[in-house]
């Protein structure tokens, strides 16, 4: 008599489900269009899944707990793959491992990979070193939405503003770029220029040099920089600009600057001539409020800067 | 009909022997059923090894069986295979008033029988053992690539699901049109 896993019942299906590891339960997905809504509907959650670019392949990661129902701690396990047109190899028990499907492009097991876990795109795409030019093109060809895009230090300067004007739409919430790009002033200005919505720079060894226009044509909401270099003298223009009411300013909700250790703001020079208020016993903070009633709030404290616009 | 006694040795309710006077309880001599399945081979269990299976213990609650009423009558399973039957009932032996452990190793490895075993499980309501056997379903295919799976737990492909779905709606039509003249000619 042919016994097959379809004919259990149903509930008894999806505990047998819940108990399979991820990569055990993308195995099954790709058998049929069935094991493929029946893994969807198992809800099996994953705590997070990113795509890396090195040299000119994709790798998707995905980390899920792994499977054990009697143990109070929970272990977490990297789900690797390459993708390629019509197969993925899967890294998987000290070997690698090919799936074939002939008629899956690589954006093919990327949807199939977010439908089944309910995502709705990659959460992070991370460009770990240079590839070809025109393969960023394909990349976003491949990944059509990311949470974030992530430009790691081993990508080259130029390689890497490339990267950026080429992917960053992909973004919808940050862009972090873990390396200091901009080789002259009028670099980073232009960066800031971009129309993003969070954007984290970061880099401890060659900080990243602001000047009163930076901060004045950025079109950046959320801005985290770490490490920077600005003088008190350029934060006190800017905040007297802020406060003239100036058109500039409309997107900005928050900065957020880190200095050089050691090197610390002086806060009455920051708001040299200027009115504001200080609340001491909400740690240090600073507010102060323009003629059209627009806040601006936050604390310099060591060599943390935080500007916080309402 | 042949018969084979199952959980007997636990029947017997060891002697008190140092326990005070004060602290002993009554001792309530335990129960027994009985159960069999599409083999008709008769097997003895006792109330508390049932205790496992929600239908079982929901059958004994609403018959209220005395033991000459229950040897008379075993409960039947006519759709679970003998040879399960027993492992059903050996599991809930062995489980007995236990705690039951996160694991168990004595589940069949054979496909077949273990599939037989999660229906009958799942017939029975044996809630443990059926987490059980589910862990063991989703072992069979541990490490195994899409094609190794399809081939274990035969999977049809998407083209032999599709005619299957168009065989049943053609079925289907066709029972409803049989239905429909038979209708018709009950009305004439």
């Amino acid at each position: 008599m042919p016994i097959s896993l379809l004919s259990l019942p149903i509930a008894d299906l999806q505990y047998a489900l819940n108990c399979m590891d991820v990569s055990d339960l993308i195995a099954f997905s790709l058998c049929s269009k069935r094991t493929k809504n029946l893994v969807k509907s198992s809800n099996r959650e994953i705590e997070s899944i990113s795509a890396k670019v090195d040299e000119n392949r994709v790798r998707i990661c995905i980390m899920a707990e792994i499977y054990r129902e009697d143990a109070n701690t929970r272990y977490y396990r990297n789900v690797v793959f390459k993708l390629f047109d019509s197969y993925i190899e899967l890294h998987r028990n000290c070997g690698i491992e090919v799936w074939r499907k002939q008629e899956f492009t690589q954006s093919h097991w990327i949807a199939h990979i977010l439908s089944i876990f309910d995502k709705s795109m990659i959460e992070e795409l991370q460009i770990c070193q240079a590839c070809p030019i025109p393969y960023l093109d394909t990349v976003k060809k491949i990944i059509l939405k990311c949470q974030k895009l992530e430009i790691r230090d081993r990508c080259p300067n130029d390689f890497a503003k490339i990267a950026i004007s080429k992917l960053s739409s992909l973004a919808v919430e940050m862009v972090e770029i873990n390396k200091n790009i901009f080789d002259d002033e009028n670099d980073i200005s232009k960066f800031l220029t971009l129309n993003l919505t969070s954007v984290s720079l970061c880099d401890h060894e060659t900080p990243f040099k602001l000047k009163l226009e930076d901060l004045l044509t950025t079109n950046i909401a959320k801005l985290i920089i770490r490490t920077a270099i600005i003088t008190e003298k350029e934060l006190n223009r800017f905040v007297k600009l802020w406060i003239k009411g100036s058109q500039r300013f409309c997107r900005l909700e928050y900065i957020r600057l880190h200095l050089e250790d050691g090197i610390e703001m002086n806060r009455q020079e920051v708001f040299k001539g200027v009115k504001y208020q200080v609340t001491e016993d909400l740690g240090n903070l600073f507010a102060l409020t323009r003629q059209d009633g627009k806040e601006l709030r936050g604390s310099i404290e060591g060599t943390l800067i935080l500007l916080l616009f309402r | 009909m042949s018969s084979t006694e199952q959980g007997t040795s636990s029947a017997a309710p060891a002697e008190p022997t140092t326990a005070p006077e004060s602290a002993a309880a009554p001792e309530v001599p335990e129960s027994f059923y009985y159960v069999h399945g599409k083999d008709k081979v008769v097997h003895k269990v006792s109330a508390g090894a049932l205790q496992h299976s929600a239908l079982i213990h929901g059958m004994i609650s609403n018959l209220g069986y005395t033991e000459e009423q229950a040897k008379a009558n075993p409960f039947p399973f006519e759709n679970i295979d003998g040879d399960i039957l027993q492992m059903v009932v050996d599991w809930c032996n062995q489980h007995k008033g236990k705690p039951t452990p996160p694991e168990d190793t004595n589940l069949p490895k054979q496909k077949e029988k273990l599939f037989d075993l999660v229906l009958a499980v799942n017939y029975l309501e044996i809630k443990e053992l059926l987490t059980y056997c589910c862990k063991q379903v989703a072992m069979m295919v541990k490490g195994k690539s899409p094609e190794e799976i399809r081939e274990i737990w035969m999977i049809p492909t998407d083209a032999e699901d599709e005619a299957a779905e168009k065989e049943a709606k053609k079925r289907a039509g066709k029972e409803a049109a049989g239905e429909t003249a038979a209708a018709a000619g009950d009305a004439k």
